[in-house]
């Protein structure tokens, strides 16, 4: 398997894995791009500095698929994150089953770090958008892209969660401290009592990630936790606003990368035009290259307002949606992934799955809402409500025997 | 989509698709045509759009000089330089 790119064999045993899209100055950072192979940041990602204030090493980098826009890491410069078998693995997932770290910092960017924890039965939590610094990662999908934590249970996400959120003057889509404390403190929320079940998405995963949304519903609804089924259906728009807003943003924030100032440069060039477009090309793996042309066919003058802006109509839509939803309820309940495990020869067949996955991963994506994944299954709740989301997956954690 | 105008836009993005490749992408858009088609299930003709889901506003910060890396630092990663400078193709004549 291909997960690690660089290790820290002086970590202690209280060490967090990175994905390598995080920044660091004494360690390569490449994205799972080969655009990026070898290259080295003049400074460490602003997460970073908190862990080690918090008392955290860097056990290492952990592989990615390229710029975590994949399915699970299929798309790595580096090397497919999979079994010999050729089921998809998570590199992160890895590093915790090998005991080498108490936890990973992922990058959610498009929903990859929750299909992992779903797949590799990890604990994962996405934070409110802006209460984690994203100064010194990789950006890519700017507008919903979220620093995450993977861990063995709900009780060490908690606590590396508490480490790294807080507000960044760096970081210019970073809340206030006073929104930020509510996420590293564990704000007073009530606890989640009431959780509405999306119909028809849960009803899209096949019958294993069926069975495990009953067994989630089965151990909660023992412990006193009702279960309403609601109508989603504009909850499932979401699945392609994001697409074209990930899509967009993506093709403006991968324009930096022209072989000029750092990464890959081609060595057949004699124009400035070969320069770019042969370094880009050589250097960008083919669902990448996909998305920067669809992303730039979304912002082109035809298509703007038909595609673009609709999609952040669609935004807003769905953002009030889940408003609706949580007058009433405490969270959403919904597969964090269409199944219990995939092969190389699955996105052999559909190179794109991850925009259909985005189904279950947009939701959280494009409002900024927080997720939680545990047991297979995902929990997104109100803003600021990360304590809650991991109070419920510690109860099912205990139960779950 | 048609294969013009998927020329135009591998030219605009710095970027040359093989034929095999050009094929798969104009099923791929074809397709997310479909799923756009979908999101005019939802009037938002009314609905302001969203593009930040925070009130996040643009951060304004002191204009003070200050030297944050060493020219040399910066092109340690570049692919080649000349005299301190990022060396590239002539691009005028």
């Amino acid at each position: 398997m291909n997960i690690y790119l660089n290790k820290n064999e002086k970590a202690s045993a209280n060490a967090v894995v990175l994905d390598d899209l995080f920044l660091t100055k004494d360690m390569p950072t490449t994205g799972g791009s080969m655009m990026l192979k070898g290259y080295m940041s003049l400074f460490d990602a602003e997460v970073i500095s908190k862990l080690s204030a918090a008392g955290y090493d860097i056990a290492g980098k952990a592989n990615v698929g390229e710029f975590s826009v994949d399915l699970l890491g299929e798309t790595s410069y580096y090397g497919a994150c999979a079994k010999d078998d050729g089921t998809l693995t998570n590199a992160c997932a890895e590093w915790l089953n090998a005991g080498e770290a108490t936890a990973a910092l992922c990058f959610d960017i498009n929903g990859t770090p929750r299909r992992a924890a779903a797949l590799c039965g990890k604990t994962y939590i996405k934070p409110t958008y802006g209460t984690v610094s994203r100064y010194g990662t990789i950006a890519i999908a700017c507008s919903g892209e979220t620093v995450g934590v993977m861990a063995n249970n709900a009780a060490d996400c908690g606590k590396v969660l508490s480490a790294i959120a807080g507000h960044d003057d760096k970081d210019g889509t970073s809340l206030s401290e006073a929104e930020c404390a509510q996420v590293k403190n564990g704000a007073d929320f009530t606890k989640i009592k009431k959780i509405a079940v999306a119909k028809s998405i849960c009803d899209s995963a096949d019958d294993a990630t069926k069975a495990k949304l009953a067994k989630f519903r089965e151990v909660m609804s023992a412990q006193g936790i009702e279960f309403v089924e609601i109508d989603d259906t504009t909850l499932a728009l979401a699945k392609t606003a994001w697409n074209v807003c990930m899509s967009a943003e993506l093709c403006n924030n991968v324009s930096r990368f022209d072989g000029v100032k750092y990464g890959h440069r081609t060595s057949n060039y004699k124009t400035i035009e070969e320069l770019y477009t042969n370094s880009r090309t050589e250097a960008f793996g083919e669902l990448l290259k996909t998305i920067i042309l669809f992303g730039s066919e979304t912002l082109s003058t035809d298509n703007y307002m038909r595609v673009y802006d609709k999609s952040l109509r669609i935004r807003r839509v769905v953002v009030e949606a889940f408003a609706e939803i949580f007058k009433e309820y405490d969270a959403v309940l919904m597969p964090a992934c269409a199944k219990t495990s995939y092969t190389m020869d699955d996105v052999k067949a559909n190179k794109y799955l991850s925009f259909d996955e985005a189904l279950y991963t947009a939701p959280a994506s494009l409002t900024g809402l927080p997720a939680a994944v545990v047991g297979g299954v995902q929990l997104i709740g109100k803003a600021f409500s990360e304590q809650a989301l991991l109070d419920a997956a510690a109860a099912f954690e205990k139960e779950d025997k | 989509m048609d294969r013009d105008v998927l020329r135009r836009l591998e030219k605009l993005n710095q970027l040359s698709l093989t034929e095999e490749q050009k094929d798969d992408f104009l099923a791929f858009f074809a397709k997310q045509e479909q799923e756009i088609d979908k999101l005019y299930t939802k009037d938002t003709e009314q609905v302001e759009r969203m593009v930040h889901v925070m009130p996040i506003m643009t951060v304004v910060r002191e204009d003070i000089e200050k030297k944050l890396f060493e020219r040399d630092d910066l092109q340690k990663g570049a692919p080649e330089t000349t005299d301190g400078y990022w060396q590239v193709p002539r691009t005028v004549d």
